[in-house]
């Protein structure tokens, strides 16, 4: 048999570095944004179902009206935090090689603020015709 | 990454036909897993069958029965044969629960037992529970107190009592962590719904002075938030408890104390 | 979880030859060993611990598993929170059930620590139920009065109807919190003992691999529970084999008073799982095939709520003369229905459950069937208060043998005598749990050296183990084992007669020397279950000849030991202890007596006069 590479008492093992005191934050802003994320989410189909047959230059007038825009705006950012922190968790769930979960967790939140911030200024481009 | 698909030298394989029962009036099929760690060979599927007139109604009167007049090696734990050691939580029939509540008839064709699943395995039916253990350990399960101790006993009333009925009862069986899946993935990090059950036994006891270390020391992405609500746990229970409401509890409390 | 003690040291040879066949030994050394990990055993490692006390537990089954575990109904002490109550009225029903063979000083030690032992757990956590002002509840048992007698007496402490489930995670919290050592799944085989007699330690094989690790203490406390599973039917757990008693009888110490084992009123007909006394103390009450309330005939006063031993007898007579309930008219039917189900689910929910799973019965509608099974074994191991063993030795009846300890079933303090009291069992752990870590603080020093261990200090457990390892006789264990519990079953049951005890006696020692042809199919080293319950077979099958031969010795009825021959108790003759001594290799049990102090501790209390014991 070879020599183990590690002793600890089990104790230790499940104590590890101890709690994180964090967490809860996480909880507390994927049940927030799924909560906006129901009213959120049917405005936003709603409205693309008016843009539907639209020519370009009518959908830039609804999706360049204030409301509009301020509805569509909140729908990109509660649900891209919303699947950032859900990703997150199945991420952390499944992956457990730590490099692996670093390049992955930090993957998650590069993309999810590309896709946020692309989307963000598509929206702002056509309500502010930049 | 989680790993899916057993390890080679863990694979299944059929395994021995056990000879009929001899003056079998009603006989039952049994499918077990065995392993001894002794034989190097890997686990496989036994196949026993019970003579049902000569043995009582339980899951836990077959395995027994089979030790007795079949196959002195089969291994399991066992004790109080009542429900309430904890001794004999296995995986019959696809549930994880205690052999000796487990009625036969609650069964359709063969009785299929393996383990508890995703743990290791010492032998047979026989899982090691260490880390388990240790886990139920680290939440400190003992009450805590800072006021002077009277002299009597810490009144506590009625209805804050009542607040541990549901906790109290757990039996230490670990047929709930077992069925979690989340536990499967995760139980070095994760507590797993039995020690959780446990925890808000502790925070919810209205002697206890300890709930905000209490708190601190759940506050975790892992220990504790690897809850998923699966619910794996409440249905697997045989103390009927539901774990995951314990555990909703603790985290409504952790936003509580800061939102 | 276990470690190899740094101050082991290599006490004897390393790996002793038996056979031919070599074990090697891993060595251990604490100030203190407890065997077991139940209710007494737990309280004394937590109280040795707190102590400042070296202190490890070895058990064989992981210690919230122990049969502690499965208490029902409550701990009684004499809190008086439901009404006036007093020590000393708890110590004389103690004593009136114990039909006066009890220990007046032990007696007296035990009812005046109750209540103190009881805010003791509750300061631990215990889930006590509730008054509604936020004291602890406590409910009506058998056999506990007030004022000497008179009224009834609410004193047992109670969490709903799982005490023994609260107590005992409770105390292993503490355990944990007092970092005790433990050895999980490690099984004792047997003690070591000098040449002067005195206790050094055990030595025990670790379930888990195999290994075999050899344990030397200044102290070691057996707190092994009973030997229920000597019968075929009983309400105690698979695992309740006795194994502390048999070591002390292998190592040539006497077991007291083995002739006394109690059986419970209510075990559920068939399954033999218990429904706790706690039922009738809410009001549950016990029916023949007549819809009588028969109790009422045999204890008049008390009814339903009498001693164990006298409802069993009641059973007994009821079935035997045709009133039995059942197709086979059997059994006796206990009845809840008339109760309000919220108090069912408030105080009794675990007996609701067991009735439906094992006799698939709604107590919220009809009758339990239930009969007489064995439960609770008052004789063992002799102590005095303090937990210390003892034995007769050159005419002195009470010389303490030294290292060794004794508690909870395993022991025979005797504060039971001839028969328990209901929710006496949990607080006799407690208080003699405490006791022994006390006496430990006090005579021993905290890692004081110990001297080496006779070089063959193993041998005999390991010349013990090999011989079932490798036995390969022609009869399988469980036979033997169902055997011996068929003999206990039938001729050592509720009522006794000489006849029937002589048959018992010659069936019991046939059975005993049958185990030099047990057959042991399993020959690997982890987890040998076949194994283990072979070493247990072997200690039970000792227990069993002891209590049979002191059955047929005491020629009187006391308490649980009713001789139909000898229908009287018999104080000129038999106010005794029995004591039993069992040559191994015979079978031979020889027998003497121990007087029954007949004395208290303090002068609070003066000794209580034997009288008629009625209910």
């Amino acid at each position: 048999m070879s020599a183990p590479k590690h002793i600890r008492t089990p104790l230790a093992r499940v104590l590890g570095r101890g709690a994180a005191r964090s967490g809860t934050e996480h909880f507390w802003h994927q049940r927030l944004t799924a909560v906006a994320n129901i009213p959120l989410t049917i405005a936003a189909v709603i409205i693309l179902i008016t843009l539907l047959g639209r020519n370009q230059a009518a959908v830039a007038q609804i999706l360049g009206s204030p409301a509009v825009t301020i509805i569509m705006l909140l729908f990109i950012f509660s649900i891209t935090i919303h699947m950032r922190i859900g990703m997150a968790v199945i991420i952390e769930d499944y992956v457990h090689d730590e490099s692996s979960k670093l390049t992955l967790l930090m993957a998650n939140t590069f993309f999810t603020f590309a896709v946020g911030l692309a989307a963000v200024y598509g929206i702002l481009k056509l309500s502010f015709g930049l | 990454m989680v790993q899916f698909t057993l390890p080679k030298n863990s694979k299944v394989e059929q395994g021995k036909t056990w000879p009929h029962a001899p003056k079998a009036g009603a006989e039952r099929e049994f499918r077990i897993y065995r392993w001894n760690p002794d034989d190097g060979r890997n686990p496989r599927i036994d196949t026993y069958y019970v003579d049902t007139k000569d043995c009582g109604p339980m899951v836990l009167d077959a395995l027994i029965w089979l030790k007795t007049n079949v196959d002195a090696t089969l291994t399991f734990r066992r004790s109080c044969r009542e429900g309430i050691c904890g001794s004999c939580a296995m995986n019959i029939d696809g549930t994880n629960t205690l052999a000796c509540t487990k009625s036969m008839s609650e069964v359709n064709g063969a009785v299929r037992i393996y383990p508890l699943p995703h743990m290791a395995v010492v032998k047979d039916l026989v899982p090691d529970l260490t880390n388990f253990y240790a886990q139920h350990a680290s939440i400190e399960p003992w009450l805590q107190t800072k006021s002077p101790t009277p002299r009597t006993e810490w009144k506590q009333s009625h209805d804050d009592r009542q607040k541990l009925d549901g906790l109290y009862e757990c039996i230490l069986c670990a047929c709930c962590s077992t069925s979690c899946p989340s536990y499967w993935w995760n139980s070095d990090r994760y507590l797993g719904p039995a020690a959780l059950l446990q925890a808000q036994r502790w925070l919810v006891d209205s002697r206890d002075e300890a709930t905000g270390e209490r708190l601190d020391n759940l506050e975790d992405p892992f220990r504790l938030y690897r809850c998923h609500t699966i619910m794996n746990c409440a249905k697997a229970c045989p103390k009927h408890l539901n774990p995951a409401e314990a555990i909703a509890d603790i985290k409504r409390a952790l936003v509580e104390r800061q939102v | 979880m276990a470690e190899t003690a740094a101050n082991g040291g290599n006490n004897g040879s390393a790996a002793p030859a038996i056979n031919g066949r070599a074990y090697p030994i891993e060595d251990h050394a604490y100030d203190v060993i407890v065997i077991g990990a139940g209710g007494s055993g737990l309280r004394a490692v937590v109280g040795c611990s707190e102590a400042g006390l070296r202190t490890a537990c070895i058990t064989k089954v992981f210690p919230t598993r122990s049969h502690t575990v499965a208490a029902q109904g409550g701990i009684a002490a004499a809190l008086g929170n439901m009404g006036e109550d007093d020590w000393r009225w708890h110590m004389y029903d103690t004593v009136k059930g114990s039909d006066w063979l009890g220990d007046q000083d032990a007696i007296e030690y035990m009812c005046r620590n109750a209540p103190e032992a009881v805010y003791e757990l509750e300061h631990w956590g215990l889930p006590f139920s509730r008054r509604e002002d936020g004291k602890i509840y406590q409910r009506p048992f058998g056999g506990m009065t007030t004022h000497y007698g008179k009224g009834t007496a609410q004193r047992t402490c109670a969490a709903a109807d799982r005490t023994g489930h609260a107590m005992l995670h409770t105390m292993y919290g503490q355990a944990l919190r007092h970092q005790t050592e433990f050895f999980i799944e490690y099984f004792a085989i047997d003690l070591m003992v000098d040449e002067d007699g005195r206790c050094r330690g055990v030595v025990a094989i670790n379930l888990d691999d195999g290994s075999i690790h050899r344990f030397s203490a200044q102290m070691t406390i057996i707190a092994t529970g009973g030997y229920g599973r000597a019968y075929a039917s009983c309400t105690g757990a698979h695992t309740q084999t006795g194994d502390g008693n048999a070591m002390v009888l292998r190592a040539g110490l006497p077991l007291q008073d083995m002739e006394f084992v109690q059986f419970h009123p209510t075990g559920v007909y068939g399954a033999g799982v218990l429904i706790t006394e706690g039922a009738r103390g809410e009001g549950a009450y016990l029916v023949n095939s007549a819809g009588e309330r028969f109790m009422e005939r045999y204890a008049p006063s008390a009814k339903d709520l009498a001693s164990r031993d006298v409802v069993s007898r009641a059973m007994t007579i009821e079935i035997r003369e045709g009133r039995g309930v059942g197709p086979k008219k059997d059994h006796i039917f206990l009845h809840l229905d008339h109760l309000d189900p919220k108090i069912l689910a408030e105080r009794l929910p675990g007996i609701t459950e067991s009735a439906r799973i094992f006799a698939g019965v709604d107590l919220t509608r009809e009758p339990v069937p239930i009969v007489p099974t064995v439960h609770y074994n008052m004789g063992g191991i002799a102590t005095n208060y303090h937990g210390e063993a003892v034995t007769k030795k050159d005419g002195n009846p009470d010389h303490v043998v030294p290292g060794l300890m004794a508690l909870g079933e395993a022991a025979c303090v005797s504060v039971h005598g001839a028969n328990r009291l209901g929710s006496n069992s949990l607080i006799d752990l407690v208080v003699f749990g405490r006791a022994a870590a006390h006496r430990c603080a006090e005579i021993l020093t905290p890692d004081d050296k110990q001297p080496e261990l006779p070089k063959n200090s193993a041998e005999r457990a390991l010349s013990r183990l090999d011989k079932f390892r490798n036995a390969s006789g022609s009869t399988p264990t469980a036979q033997l084992r169902a055997k011996m519990q068929q003999v206990m079953q039938n001729n050592c049951a509720v009522f006794r007669t000489g006849e029937v005890l002589h048959e018992g006696s010659k069936l019991i020692h046939d059975v005993h020397k049958g185990i030099d042809d047990v057959h042991v199919s399993d020959r690997s080293l982890i987890w040998n279950s076949d194994l283990i319950e072979t070493l247990e077979f072997a200690n039970l099958i000792e227990q069993a000849v002891v209590t049979m031969d002191s059955a047929v010795n005491r020629s009187e009825s006391r308490g649980a030991h009713a001789r139909e021959d000898f229908p009287d108790r018999d104080d000129q003759n038999w106010m005794k202890h029995t004591l039993s001594w069992l040559d191994a290799a015979t079978g031979k049990v020889i027998i003497d007596y121990r007087p029954v102090h007949t004395y208290t501790l303090t002068n609070d209390v003066s000794y209580i006069e034997p009288k008629k014991r009625v209910y």
